[in-house]
């Protein structure tokens, strides 16, 4: 008797559990159906709570927003078919492999308003001709960042990463595509090329700059520069970034001559939205300028939003390289694209690279 | 001892014995099962699969994940994956034995509060964690203030990133796993134990050799597991604390895994590691089962 | 006995300095995580001044709190599932020797010796095939996985370490299942059980891996949050958050504990030393 009570509250605590569980995402999901919740996921940061909250106001649509920190756990998320997202903000690259994976649907034009207000570079961009599949949201850069305290030279060129004078004291991005597009540029070669031979040669940089790194760092990169343990490091143009710039006048962020990179996160409907209608309000709403002008206020990032400009009020940001950069410095940028088949021989090089 | 005496049930004991066995076996097996085995079964499946452009798996039969393997670019991050996992074990064990053995010995009554005091510490997000390390051993930082003071250093010292700080990074982060198996088995020890073996003239290190060494063997043991085998997997200390210039081996299958969207071949690199590691693990049971019986 | 104080050997006090010296070494980043907590600067990395505007903007943040909260549901579940799987497939296999046992040990630890994030994927795979929406639950059972081998190890080790004559011993006297488990077993165990539970806590709370690929829509845990402001630099609002975790700790241990846990674990059959 006894023993069979052990095991029925064995048996409860399990059906608790998953239970529990069950009825968690039924109602997360449920929701759906009666149009009143939107799940968003985005990049950390990158939709400020104020915008959230301000939609929510505004619709009386509930908004859940997780984050993610890599386009590839997005993806890996919305693969299963059973994500439960409506909106997601993959990067540029990652947009045109959500498209190849038929992940994110097609938009309908006609249920937009203001795409008119977004940049004239971002209006028609290569990995996802006319806006088809996304609305880009924020934007910013892939460059270089160093410090006077240690740098006593004009800092232009990609070289100060490979120079010997500066061993132990500088960074690269613990990134694959972020460090062959300063090893391609450096070699003499575009960031968007798919050439064999021309990433084989970067790799052959990489491997020779190694012992000249003191590591490699797509963290707190900004802190190293701003306590002196690096001299150089390369970096994203954003929040942390902007604050050592902002908070340390030594620092400085720059395109390299090279071109460095832009890159776009923009938002999207993924596929099997249950709320739709609450998406396109939402894309709607993110593209009115005095709310884009939230992403750089409350999140300090780019907004891919022109008329946003006028809102802005925290103007220092736009004078700040890490966050905007100058026109004329993003004229030699490159929009990094999904390289395709060719990726096996960026990941080949990359292997070497970090185990050698 | 107290006992009280049940009123018989009785049965066919041996059928009802093995019943309530199943019973008892039944929640740990079935998570086993349907969330270990089974996730296993198809990671071993998608070793040897071939992707689409966009890296998901596609099916199909394949070795040329494992061939990819025989680069020696991967012996060379398990070598040093083993070595960097074997000194932070040690380096565990010992602190942990250390430790673990204090509580033990404390009045029943304060051993939790310890072990609270223990674990709180790793409550704070492990992230802040690592940072608060990053800020201490920053040049100018407090340890940098410590050395001058003391004369080892004079001016601006940092020690991040080096091998020593991600190796106190790991020590650190692996400590409690480590102390809480070997309490959880010093724990029944009786301490009248001890104390005859001293009144018998055993001096102190052959008090803890020979008697409370082997009593703590099963939570030593479990301790090595637990601290071995997920500092390999470990790839984020080595990265804030060590530079990231040295990969380890978990660091490389979170890259394929991610970064790379390779699964097959991050799937064989797994396969690869839980074979050898099996391996160790079957020949370290052979031979202390041979120096047991030599014993 | 004639005996004074108990003889203690000079290497009993090295270790429990020692093991002192090892408690202390836990707290040093916790400290510089303290003073940190109070630092004015956006940054985490420069001390500009004292402040404590950092627990105000903890107070507003809510979404924070809300993660905080997530984590400790998930804890609390999958550390108590695991410590019960633990104790239960202890005492089944004790009952049961055969190869079987070695089997099914291996298999507990299995998750122990495949990489976490290997796991992770081939477990998002699985749910997604059979269409398990992604959430609470799913969240729950990956911490499960994670957290059953080091509950399991403890228990067992515990129970390994346990006068194997005791159970039969209870047996023999009549006393068996139930009223032997209470009686006997579970009293031996308690401390085990709080160390296996505890660890598996602390697991489950700190566990970024397994989160990452379990998780759903609005189960975002606190481990997942403060990883994914890494790319923006972490705010100093996380210090405030971690000083009061090990602050609102310290007071539950003072408060309410010490008394009462003693009466709970230490039970009244075990005399103190």
């Amino acid at each position: 008797m006894r023993r069979s009570i052990l095991a029925t509250a064995v048996a409860a605590t399990f059906l608790l559990a998953t239970g529990c569980g069950a009825s968690g995402s039924d109602s997360s999901s449920g929701g759906s159906s009666g149009g009143g919740t939107l799940h968003v996921y985005a990049w950390a940061g990158e939709i400020p709570d104020s915008v959230v909250k301000g939609f929510e106001q505004e619709t009386g649509i509930k908004v859940t927003l997780d984050t993610f920190d890599s386009n590839e756990t997005m993806t890996a998320k919305l693969s299963t078919g059973a994500s439960g997202y409506d909106v997601v903000e993959p990067s540029q690259y990652s947009v045109q492999q959500l498209i190849g994976q038929q992940l994110i649907e097609p938009l309908d034009h006609s249920r937009i308003q203001g795409l008119d207000n977004l940049a004239e570079k971002f209006r028609n961009p290569s990995y996802d001709p006319g806006l088809k599949y996304s609305v880009p949201w924020i934007w910013g850069t892939t460059g270089l960042a160093y410090t006077d305290a240690c740098v006593k030279e004009p800092v232009t060129s990609w070289k100060i990463l490979f120079d010997q004078k500066y061993k132990g004291k500088v960074y690269m991005l613990d990134n694959m595509l972020a460090s062959y597009i300063a090893a391609l540029q450096v070699t003499g070669s575009r960031a968007t090329t798919t050439d064999e031979a021309q990433i084989a040669r970067a790799t052959d940089a990489l491997l020779a700059q190694k012992p000249v790194l003191a590591g490699y760092n797509s963290t707190n990169y900004a802190q190293l520069l701003s306590t002196g343990q690096a001299c150089a490091t390369q970096a994203w143009s954003g929040t942390s970034m902007a604050k050592a710039v902002q908070s340390d006048s030594n620092v400085h962020y720059v395109l390299p001559e090279e071109g460095g990179s832009i890159w776009t996160d923009g938002l999207a409907i993924a596929k099997g939205a249950k709320n739709v209608d609450a998406a396109y309000a939402f894309i709607n709403y993110l593209l009115r300028p005095e709310v884009a002008a939230k992403a750089t206020d409350d999140g300090a990032s780019a907004s891919a939003n022109e008329k946003a400009r006028e809102h802005i009020k925290n103007t220092d940001a736009l004078k700040n390289a890490a966050v905007y950069a100058p026109d004329e410095s993003i004229a030699k940028a490159d929009f990094l694209l999904d390289p395709g088949p060719a990726i096996r021989h960026f990941q080949q090089g990359w292997t070497k690279v970090r185990a050698s | 001892m107290t006992s009280t005496a049940v009123p018989g049930t009785t049965g066919a004991p041996g059928v009802r014995r093995l019943a309530l066995s199943a019973a008892m076996l039944a929640p740990a097996g079935v998570v086993t099962l349907a969330l270990v085995v089974a996730p296993l079964v198809l990671v071993i499946r998608n070793s040897f699969a071939r992707t689409d452009a966009y890296g998901n798996v596609q099916g199909g039969f394949t070795l040329d994940n494992y061939g990819r393997l025989a680069d020696p670019v991967f012996l060379k991050v398990l070598g040093y994956s083993l070595g960097v996992a074997a000194a932070t074990t040690v380096a565990c064990l010992v602190l942990g034995y250390v430790v673990s053995y204090y509580v033990a010995s404390r009045p029943p009554q304060r051993q939790l509060g310890l072990l609270l005091l223990i674990i709180v510490p790793f409550w704070t997000d492990f992230l802040v964690r690592t940072f608060a390390w990053i800020n201490l051993l920053s040049p100018g930082g407090p340890v940098n203030s410590v050395t001058d003071a003391i004369g080892l250093t004079s001016g601006p010292a940092g020690w991040i990133p080096s091998q020593g700080a991600s190796f106190i990074g790991l020590v650190y982060a692996f400590l409690p796993t480590a102390i809480f198996p070997i309490y959880a088995s010093l724990r029944g020890i009786d301490p009248s134990l001890s104390e005859a073996a001293r009144d018998l003239g055993c001096g102190w290190w052959r008090v803890h050799g020979k008697v409370l060494l082997p009593i703590a063997r099963p939570g030593l043991l479990a301790a090595f597991l637990l601290v071995f085998v997920p500092t390999l997997g470990v790839f984020v200390i080595p990265v804030l604390l060590g530079g990231g210039k040295d990969q380890l081996v978990g660091n490389l299958i979170v890259t394929l895994y991610t970064e790379f969207r390779d699964q097959p071949m991050g799937a064989a690199v797994s396969v690869l590691l839980l074979v050898l590691l099996l391996a160790c693990l079957a020949a370290a049971g052979v031979v202390t089962r041979r120096l047991r019986r030599k014993a | 006995m004639t005996r004074g104080k108990p003889r203690v050997h000079v290497m009993d006090r090295i270790s429990a300095w020692l093991a002192r010296g090892v408690i202390a070494f836990l707290y040093v980043p916790i400290v510089a995580v303290v003073v940190l907590s109070f630092n004015a600067s956006d940054v985490t990395y420069r001390w500009t001044g004292f402040s404590t505007k950092w627990y105000a903007e903890l107070a507003g943040d809510t979404d924070l709190l809300a993660t905080l909260l997530t984590s400790v549901e998930v804890a609390v579940l999958a550390a108590t599932l695991a410590t019960v799987c633990g104790l239960l497939a202890a005492m089944g296999l004790n009952r049961l020797r055969s190869r079987f046992r070695g089997v099914f040990m291996a298999g507990l630890f299995l998750p122990l010796v495949v990489p976490e994030i290997v796991l992770g994927v081939a477990l998002l795979s699985i749910f997604g095939a059979l269409h398990v929406g992604l959430g609470m639950g799913t969240l729950v059972l990956g911490h499960l996985v994670v957290t059953l081998p080091y509950a399991a190890l403890i228990v067992f080790g515990a129970y390994g370490s346990l006068d194997p004559s005791l159970g039969e011993a209870a047996a023999d006297l009549g006393c068996r299942g139930w009223t032997a488990f209470r009686k006997v077993t579970f009293p031996l165990l308690r401390q085990a059980l709080a160390a296996a539970w505890l660890l598996s806590f602390t697991i489950s709370f700190g566990n970024i891996v397994m989160s990452t690929f379990t998780n759903g829509v609005g189960s975002t845990t606190l481990p997942l949050r403060v990883y994914s402001l890494l790319k923006g630099g972490l705010t100093p609002e996380i210090n405030a958050l971690g000083t009061l975790l090990v602050l609102f700790t310290f007071l539950i241990i003072v408060c309410v504990g010490v008394r009462q846990m003693r009466q709970v674990l230490t039970g009244g059959n075990r005399s103190p030393q």
